[in-house]
């Protein structure tokens, strides 16, 4: 057992058909440490941390490349079972707890402590009596490991989020001969008070000798509790730090780092900075998963303002909440008007119109024609591409059809024709539709949400290149919201970055890498070199 | 590839047997009519006479046998006791002794049987013919009388507050028919030519006396002519009463009595090899249920040539099955678009259309105007029920499937409720005694019974066309595909395609759902009026519980989903389902006698298409 790391991850490589996700990948962890695991969003953390549990995606896949040592020993693992057995546990994001259960009931599932009876001797140990008391013991046990004072009888149903997350790390601690524990972004839905209680039980946890995996994007969290950390960025290994020898803004450098050439090149201009085409005051958007929590942002007229942030912050519910498609309070004014919130058709009348992240959800109706997608909006909302016969008022098909070979030429739309179904076009084409869609509208304001996901480079290259041209040609006030930073930078005129729900600062692009990712952990970069200033 | 070398290898050895099948069929298809067929039917016929004969002429000989044996007793001085002894005796021996020995036929000659069974065959056609004619032209001339008749015997009986049953087709009754010189003249021929037969018999068996020819006059007409007599007929008439060892080539009358099935079989097969070829591709456009059924509907058109059922009948009341059921399927249509998957619920459009159709008869409004008053109040009460029924939908969305099921379920038992305390008067609605509707209201020509099917009906190559109803539902069909292109109807398919990429565009997902669940529950309230006045009749009780799932299943046959379908879904769906129930009776009762398998049949298809499409209603599917 004297082994330097409890768990060895040695140049693991993953491909998902011809994407690699991850390659030469290390990941060193000693006993009782806590290490951090940093990252953006696609960096490959939850495919590293797939790899260890021997999750079913990573083997029906074809499996890996690399070694896994535990205890310096080369380890097969074979699935999330197996690594429960072998002492690698995990506290999920979200709560693996059945709500009508008790505390006990939750922290020993599948693990119950049984005594045989009559019945279970005939009929197998299925049907042995739970030892309630020796369970409840034990549970109170890890309760009290976790800090927690709450009766062990207590349902989970009804617990406020905070308890959930500790119930679910006694489950863990309960489990014996447990040696690494992974903690999935585990403060993203706690309070202050509650992170750093957990921050404090994450380090009594390791005190005891247990491994701890910790992964956030909190990097003042990370400064407080991790003794190391594994940056990776791209699916690549950025670098590996002990707490003492780096800093926050190292940190946040580390893992924007520089992607290469911006996806598209576009000529500097002096951006427009004189009407105000939207202002948002204090908007508050319930979608859930994105929520906003009060942002107040103005976007002038005839720019391309960018926002940014990881994903979960609230940033795509921005574009959601103006066109009214969550329950959505605060104003919104457009070019000086107020609009009125709750009915996504005035958002669409006034003038605006949007391309949703969510493709396949909200963006198309999947079983029409790429036609009738294109000009649905422009038919409803302003009764255009219709003609009358007699009390009928009908699509006109000629026109329609002529509206959407244009747009079909220009967005360079990949398709048989017209009338094929827009659910069997490829992502990039599908994304097109959606645009040609929003500009059959003629808007006078853009949003555009996450334009550049899951579509491949030429068309990711493709739609930038029409918004660009959009926002110089026609004068078009575009606000792109995207988790791709780079995308970001390489279009925007300035880049507003979301965090928690919150406006954490508006950045230039050509903003250092580190300013970004301290915004993105939602630290207003001005004031944290103030306060580091004050420090020195 | 080896499984497609393997199909390619099926589908060429059904190909070459369907080739020889069909050139046999063919070779021996003409011969039926050339000197072979007749050569054929002549033997077959002469050896059906003269087994008939032989009966008759035991007969004989046991008459005379007993007049002798009474004689010689009454010679020899016995009592009544020894004469009825001697009487018994002689029938007992003369029977052993002809009915054992079994006649050698084939050593008979039978050349002047042939020509005279020919002429006499001949002769009674001609008068058959005649009289045909002659009958139909009295039933012509009196047609009228008798329904004038049957009229006021109806009247009288609901006057009287008796029973009336369905409305019967009327019948003429022939007692007055006489039949006309050219038909007596043309017996008096027959006759004569009978006589001739007689003579060719007699020379075979010289015992037949007069008497015994005239008591053998029926069987033997039978045995030479009857009316519809062809080929088949005929060779299946004698095989039946054993003349079968007459064909001296057995193979050869066998191959070409069975030449048509041949065909039919290798046609049969034609397709089955096209089917194997085709396959996958068959079942990428259609859809293994639609290929399933489709099959299966071919199977039976040729089960039912096989056993020689009409199939022009079949076919022409499957039109009409098809036009009486299409618009409760139309009905489905725009509920499918809107988003509330398969309307279940129909009964509350159906119970709504009957409504109507029962203040038409109590009001006594004839013919056009009291059906155009049926749908019109049918249709504004199901527009009213339809709406209610839409908000229930729309406060339990995700549940459709559930809540329309029971909601169907349901107003059908309200219903048996509301029949019996409905204050309708008129007799022709109401059981004679007690309070109450009937179970069935036969509808008649004083309302809008057949006023559909009747209009511009005509027939052709013994297939009717109800002109009218298929003119019905093209328009319904139109009207819903106009529908389905305007404003509103492009808005409530994006509704029902995708509700989060609608309410994006500000469309009101729930009025659009109200929309189209009205407009599903309007024309099923139409739809039961048409099918009613195809009917016959209108069924009220629980009769319109199965309707919905029947309309629903013939929808989902017709290619669509729960989420997507078009107009020709539903033509194609209800003609591939009716057909295949109307086809389905004939020939499952020639195959199981007296057995209910149709229906049986009907319910498995109906939910068993229903379950499949809800396996389906993932949707990945794109046609």
């Amino acid at each position: 057992m004297a082994a330097e790391y409890v768990l060895e991850m040695r140049d693991i490589t993953k491909k998902y058909g011809e994407n690699t996700v991850l390659s030469g990948v290390s990941l060193k962890v000693r006993p009782g440490e806590i290490h951090a695991l940093l990252g953006e969003n696609g960096a490959g953390k939850s495919t590293l941390m797939n790899v260890l549990f021997g999750m079913p995606v990573i083997h029906a896949t074809g499996g890996f490349g690399g070694e896994v040592l535990l205890d310096g020993k080369p380890t097969h693992i074979a699935s999330p079972h197996d690594a429960m057995l072998k002492g690698i546990g995990m506290v999920h994001q979200e709560f693996m707890l059945l709500p009508g259960f008790s505390i006990t009931e939750n922290i020993k599932l599948n693990r119950e402590i049984t005594h045989p009876n009559l019945v279970s001797r005939v009929l197998g140990k299925n049907l042995e009596t739970l030892d309630m008391t020796a369970m409840s013991e034990d549970a109170r046990k890890a309760l009290d490991s976790v800090g927690m004072s709450i009766d062990e009888y207590t349902m989970v149903a009804g617990l406020p989020v905070g308890y959930m997350q500790f119930v679910e790390i006694a489950r863990e601690i309960d489990k014996t001969g447990i040696k690494l524990m992974v903690f999935d972004e585990p403060t993203a839905v706690l309070t202050e008070s509650e992170a750093a209680q957990l921050i404090k039980v994450m380090k009594k946890i390791a005190a005891k000798g247990i491994a701890i995996i910790f992964i956030t994007h909190r990097l003042d969290e990370v400064m407080s509790a991790a003794n190391a950390i594994t940056i990776l960025r791209d699916g690549k290994l950025a670098a590996t730090r002990e707490i003492k020898d780096t800093s926050i803004v190292e940190l946040a450098e580390l893992m924007i780092g520089r992607k290469g050439e911006g996806v598209v090149n576009v000529a500097p201009r002096v951006a427009p900075h004189e009407r105000v085409a939207l202002r948002l005051k204090d908007l508050v958007v319930e979608m859930p998963g994105e929520e906003v929590r009060g942002i107040s942002l103005d976007a002038y007229e005839g720019e391309i303002l960018g926002i940014g942030g990881l994903a979960g912050q609230g940033k795509i519910g921005i574009p959601n909440g103006v066109m009214s498609l969550y329950p959505t309070e605060g104003s919104v004014e457009l070019f000086g008007e107020e609009l009125k919130l709750g009915n996504a058709g005035d958002a669409l009348r006034s003038g605006i119109a949007m391309v949703s992240e969510d493709r396949k959800g909200v963006g198309l109706l999947l079983d029409q024609s790429i036609e009738d997608n294109i000009v649905f909006n422009a038919m409803q909302i302003k009764g255009e591409y219709l003609h009358k016969l007699g009390p009928f008022t009908l699509r006109n098909s000629a026109a329609i059809r002529k509206e959407a070979e244009e747009m079909i030429r220009e967005l360079d739309i990949r398709c048989f024709g017209p009338t094929q179904h827009a659910g069997t076009l490829s992502g990039g084409n599908q994304q097109k539709v959606c645009i040609a869609r929003a500009l059959a509208m003629n808007p006078r304001f853009l949003f555009v949400s996450e334009p550049t996901r899951g579509i491949d480079i030429g068309a990711k290259r493709l739609v930038l290149e029409t918004l660009v041209k959009l926002n110089r040609e026609q004068g078009m006030t575009v606000v792109m919201v995207s988790s791709e930073l780079q995308e970001l930078r390489s279009i925007c005129d300035r880049i507003a970055i979301v965090s928690e729900g919150k406006l954490v600062d508006i950045l230039s692009p050509d903003a250092s890498d580190a300013d970004f990712g301290l915004a993105m952990s939602g630290i207003k970069p001005d004031e944290h070199r103030t306060k580091g200033g004050s420090a020195q | 590839m080896k499984q497609n070398k393997v199909r390619i290898t099926v589908a060429a050895v059904l190909g070459v047997l369907a080739a020889v099948l069909i050139v046999l069929g063919a070779l021996n298809m003409p011969q039926r009519t050339s000197e072979k067929g007749a050569q054929i039917i002549s033997d077959l016929r002469n050896r059906s006479l003269l087994i008939a004969t032989g009966d008759g002429v035991v007969e004989s000989y046991v008459a005379i046998a007993k007049k002798e044996a009474t004689a010689a007793a009454k010679a020899a001085g016995g009592g009544m006791s020894a004469i009825r002894e001697a009487v018994a005796k002689a029938e007992e021996e003369t029977r052993a002794k002809y009915s054992n020995s079994t006649t050698d036929y084939s050593t008979l000659d039978t050349t002047a049987l042939t020509e005279a069974a020919a002429a006499y065959a001949e002769a009674l056609a001609a008068y058959d013919e005649v009289a045909l004619t002659a009958e139909e032209d009295y039933i012509a001339a009196h047609i009228a009388e008798a329904k004038a008749a049957a009229e006021a015997e109806r009247e009288a009986k609901i006057a009287a507050g008796e029973e009336v049953g369905e409305e019967e087709e009327v019948k003429v009754d022939m007692s007055g028919f006489v039949a006309t010189a050219e038909m007596t003249a043309l017996l008096a021929e027959a006759d004569a030519q009978y006589a001739a037969v007689g003579e060719a018999l007699r020379t075979i068996y010289p015992v037949l006396d007069d008497s015994a020819l005239a008591t053998l006059k029926d069987t033997i007409g039978d045995i030479v002519y009857q009316r519809g007599d062809s080929f088949t007929v005929q060779y299946d008439r004698y095989i039946a009463a054993g003349s079968g060892a007459a064909v001296s080539d057995k193979a050869g009358a066998f191959m070409i009595r069975y030449a048509d099935d041949m065909i039919y079989v290798g046609l049969a097969l034609i397709i089955a090899g096209l089917v194997v070829l085709f396959y996958d591709v068959l079942v990428a456009k259609l859809g293994i249920p639609r290929v399933i059924i489709g099959l299966f509907f071919i199977l039976l058109c040729f089960m039912a040539l096989l056993y020689d059922l009409s199939l022009p009948t079949l076919l022409s009341n499957t039109i009409v099955r098809m036009g009486m059921n299409s618009i409760m399927v139309l009905a489905m249509v725009p509920g499918i678009q809107c988003g509330i998957s398969l309307n279940l619920g129909l009964p509350i459009g159906l119970v709504c259309g009957l409504v109507g159709g029962l203040m038409t008869i109590e009001l006594g409004l004839p013919g056009w105007s009291g059906f155009l008053f049926a749908i019109g109040v049918g249709a504004a009460l199901a527009a009213v029920c339809g709406f209610v029924y839409a908000q229930l939908l729309n406060r339990l969305k995700g549940e459709e499937m559930s809540v329309t099921t029971y909601v169907g379920f349901s107003i059908v038992s309200l219903m048996c409720i509301a029949w019996l305390v409905l204050p309708f008067k008129s007799l022709k609605l109401r059981w004679p005694l007690g309070t109450g509707l009937r179970n069935t209201i036969g509808l008649d020509s004083t309302n809008f019974a057949h006023i559909l099917d009747d209009l511009f009906a005509f027939e052709i190559l013994g297939f009717e066309v109800p002109t009218g109803l298929l003119l019905f539902m093209a328009l319904a069909c139109f009207l819903v595909w106009l529908f389905s292109r305007s404003k509103t109807g492009i808005a409530m398919q994006a509704v029902g395609n995708n509700p989060r990429f609608a309410e994006a565009t500000g469309i009101s997902v729930d009025r659009m759902r109200i929309i189209g669940t009205m407009l599903s529950t309007v024309l099923g309230a139409i739809g039961i009026l048409v099918y009613s006045q195809s009917y016959g009749f209108m069924q009220l009780y629980t009769a319109p519980r199965q309707m919905g799932f029947i309309a629903a299943s013939a929808i989902l046959i017709g290619g669509a989903s729960t989420s997507r379908c078009k107009i020709s879904h539903v033509i194609i769906g209800t003609f591939l389902f009716q057909g295949v129930l109307t086809l389905g009776m004939p020939v499952a009762n020639v195959l199981v006698p007296g057995s209910t398998i149709s229906e049986t049949l009907r319910i498995l298809i109906s939910n068993g298409i229903i379950l499949y499409a809800l396996t389906k209603s993932g949707g990945e599917s794109r046609a």
